[in-house]
């Protein structure tokens, strides 16, 4: 296994203006599984496609275990990928896709086969093994992917969104093989992926990419708890992270949300002392919101109330305030729409953020 | 009861279809086992008695072994040439971006455009400066020059079908491009390769305008121009001429038999998915 390092890397196509990757940096250590988050045409593919050999690097550098590797050939970078299409060759049999990458490195023939056992055997491949991939399920083929890296025994694994072309059941189980596999092999992993469950479930750490640039890198947890600006909070959460238009009273004591005002104390209160003007965004997660009036509160109107069984999502309007905000709350709420409802706001997990650079203050 | 109706309607129609199909195709393995004076005499009676002695006269007195071994290597050169350089062509042109590339496209696919007699009287001067003229290379190179736009504009609308991540891959597997293109696009190209092979083979096999042109030797001629020799300016064997064009459709039908299941996949690729 290996450690990865990107040390500024950046990739500007001949044909565009932007770089479509900006001084992207960060070390995966050896074992460690990272994942690069991000929405679409963020760079998150770009990136990996150049830590590949896929892209060429426009610059910066690539390095594993410190060895610089941006004019290596793929072949030389001692890296395995699995596609987000599978590419399994589709004139080979299962057996011969697992031992194509093999026999180019002219293993002996006991070697390979050996190495192709292991991994079917691994991955419940074994009774496939003379099928072609056209026979394959989706997940069937998911598999013979993966196989086809492990069987490669490489230095580093990358991922590029592999789970998204499987329905929404088996994407649940290859999530847990893929986190139980990394668990066995200890190996060092770059996951690519869209899906902010995969990556807070699978991540020992995420790293959150927006217009080609790092917004953020973290373990998923403290990502969420505390994002670093108002893309990665409203980005990571579903629901999103409400952001309300908010003014901090003359000493910083107060936050005024509309007509109504928040007693800020503690972290709040030391960033209010940070911000540097009067408006901010106050940002509160919706299961952060409660009903009730203990501690600090708000008073909203209840504009819809949507029952999704394990819970119920509460659309709200605070009075005297023009946004929306929305309240994850047990199923058991009994709210109706154009009520008015009292809000417990909890100020512990509350965020301000300034306006002008997005960042958190 | 509709039904019914509508299998006998389409039964009715492919059986007429069938007869237009076959008819010309039946009429002449009829007349091919019956002499001439036998043909002259009634022209659509049955081959009573069959003269299944015309084959190996036609074969072996008639030098239809000789034009028979002329085609075949002729167009058994031609396909091989055609199917390994459209391929390549086809790959490059599909799988590469380089300046010009859309440039070469049109250029090798506009020579499409240029009717056989308009071409025909520089190339004959070509071949003649060259030494090739009257010569089986000549035509073979003519052969494929000919049928190569054809060929790569079949090829590389199926080639830029297979999906970039499978290069990607074998490249990550650790293939050099050569390796690549023998061992992932040309074994997943087999049903389009198909479908050149077979329509290359037809269409050069009964191909007649260059040879005669290009090909003068008795011994050189191509099955084509053989069976052209049985036809007189005052008298036609058109009894010969008929065994002749059996020897030379048993090639093309058997070709077709091994291929038509490919070549019904390269042409419809995609198609389904």
């Amino acid at each position: 296994m290996a450690t990865l390092t990107l040390d500024r890397l950046s990739k500007r196509y001949a044909s565009a203006r932007e770089v479509a990757v900006s001084d992207v940096s960060f070390t995966v250590a050896d074992g460690e599984f990272m994942v690069l988050l991000g929405p679409s045409g963020c760079g998150k593919s770009t990136t990996l496609r150049m830590v590949a050999g896929l892209e060429s690097i426009t610059s910066g550098d690539l390095l594993i275990d410190g060895a610089r590797m941006n004019d290596k050939p793929a072949k030389d970078r001692d890296i395995a990928m699995v596609f987000q299409s599978y590419a399994l060759y589709p004139h080979m049999t299962v057996h011969d896709n697992l031992a194509f990458g093999l026999r180019r490195r002219s293993l002996p023939r006991d070697e390979i086969a050996r190495r192709v056992r292991e991994a079917a055997a691994a991955l419940g491949l074994d009774q496939l093994l003379q099928r072609k991939p056209h026979a394959l399920s989706g997940g069937q083929r998911q598999r013979v992917a993966l196989g086809r890296a492990i069987v490669r025994h490489p230095k580093v694994f990358l991922f590029d969104e592999p789970l998204s072309n499987l329905d929404a059941a088996l994407r649940v189980g290859m999530r847990g093989e893929l986190a139980a596999l990394h668990r066995r092999l200890s190996a060092t992993m770059l996951y690519v992926t869209h899906d902010q469950v995969e990556a807070m479930t699978m991540g020992d750490r995420i790293c959150i990419m927006e217009n080609g640039s790092v917004a953020q890198i973290g373990a998923p947890l403290d990502v969420y708890a505390a994002p670093a600006d108002t893309f990665v909070a409203t980005f990571l959460g579903s629901p999103a992270m409400n952001l309300l238009p908010a003014t901090l009273t003359t000493g910083g004591s107060a936050l005024q949300l509309g007509s109504q005002s928040l007693p800020l104390d503690g972290p709040l209160a030391a960033a209010a002392a940070r911000a540097p003007a009067r408006d901010v965004l106050f940002g509160i997660r919706p299961e952060d919101l409660r009903p009730g009036d203990a501690g600090a509160s708000l008073r909203a109107r209840i504009l819809d109330v949507e029952p999704l069984g394990a819970e119920t999502i509460v659309r709200l309007c605070p009075e005297g305030l023009g946004s929306e905000m929305l309240m994850r709350v047990p199923r058991t709420f009994s709210g109706r729409p154009d009520e008015i409802a009292t809000i417990a706001v909890d100020l512990a997990a509350s965020h301000l953020f300034d306006p002008a650079t997005t960042r958190r203050i | 009861m509709t039904a019914i109706l509508g299998r006998a309607f389409l039964l009715l129609v492919l059986t007429l279809y069938t007869a237009f199909a076959a008819g010309p195709f039946i009429w002449a393995a009829m007349m091919s086992l019956r002499t001439t004076t036998e043909i002259s005499n009634s022209h659509f009676g049955l081959p009573l008695p069959a003269h299944w002695e015309k084959f190996p006269q036609a074969w072996f007195n008639s030098n239809y072994s000789v034009y028979f071994a002329n085609s075949a290597s002729v167009v058994v050169t031609a396909v091989a040439i055609l199917t390994i350089v459209g391929a390549m062509a086809a790959h490059c042109l599909s799988r590469y971006r380089f300046a010009g590339n859309r440039f070469v496209y049109f250029l090798i696919f506009s020579a499409i455009i240029f009717p056989p007699q308009i071409t025909i009287i520089a190339l004959f001067q070509t071949l003649v400066n060259y030494g090739l003229y009257n010569s089986l290379v000549g035509l073979t190179l003519v052969y494929v020059a000919v049928q190569l736009p054809l060929t790569v504009y079949i090829l590389e609308s199926f080639f830029a079908r297979i999906p970039g991540d499978l290069f990607d891959a074998a490249r990550m597997d650790g293939y050099s491009e050569w390796s690549i293109f023998w061992k992932v696009s040309f074994p997943i190209a087999l049903p389009a390769l198909a479908t050149t092979v077979i329509l290359n083979t037809i269409l050069l096999w009964n191909e007649f305008l260059y040879a005669v042109v290009l090909i003068t030797d008795e011994a050189k001629r191509t099955l084509p121009l053989g069976i052209q020799r049985f036809m007189g300016d005052q008298l036609e064997d058109v009894g010969m001429i008929a065994t002749g064009l059996m020897i030379a459709i048993i090639p093309v039908v058997l070709i077709y038999a091994f291929f038509s299941e490919k070549l019904i996949q390269g042409m419809t690729a995609g198609a389904v998915k």
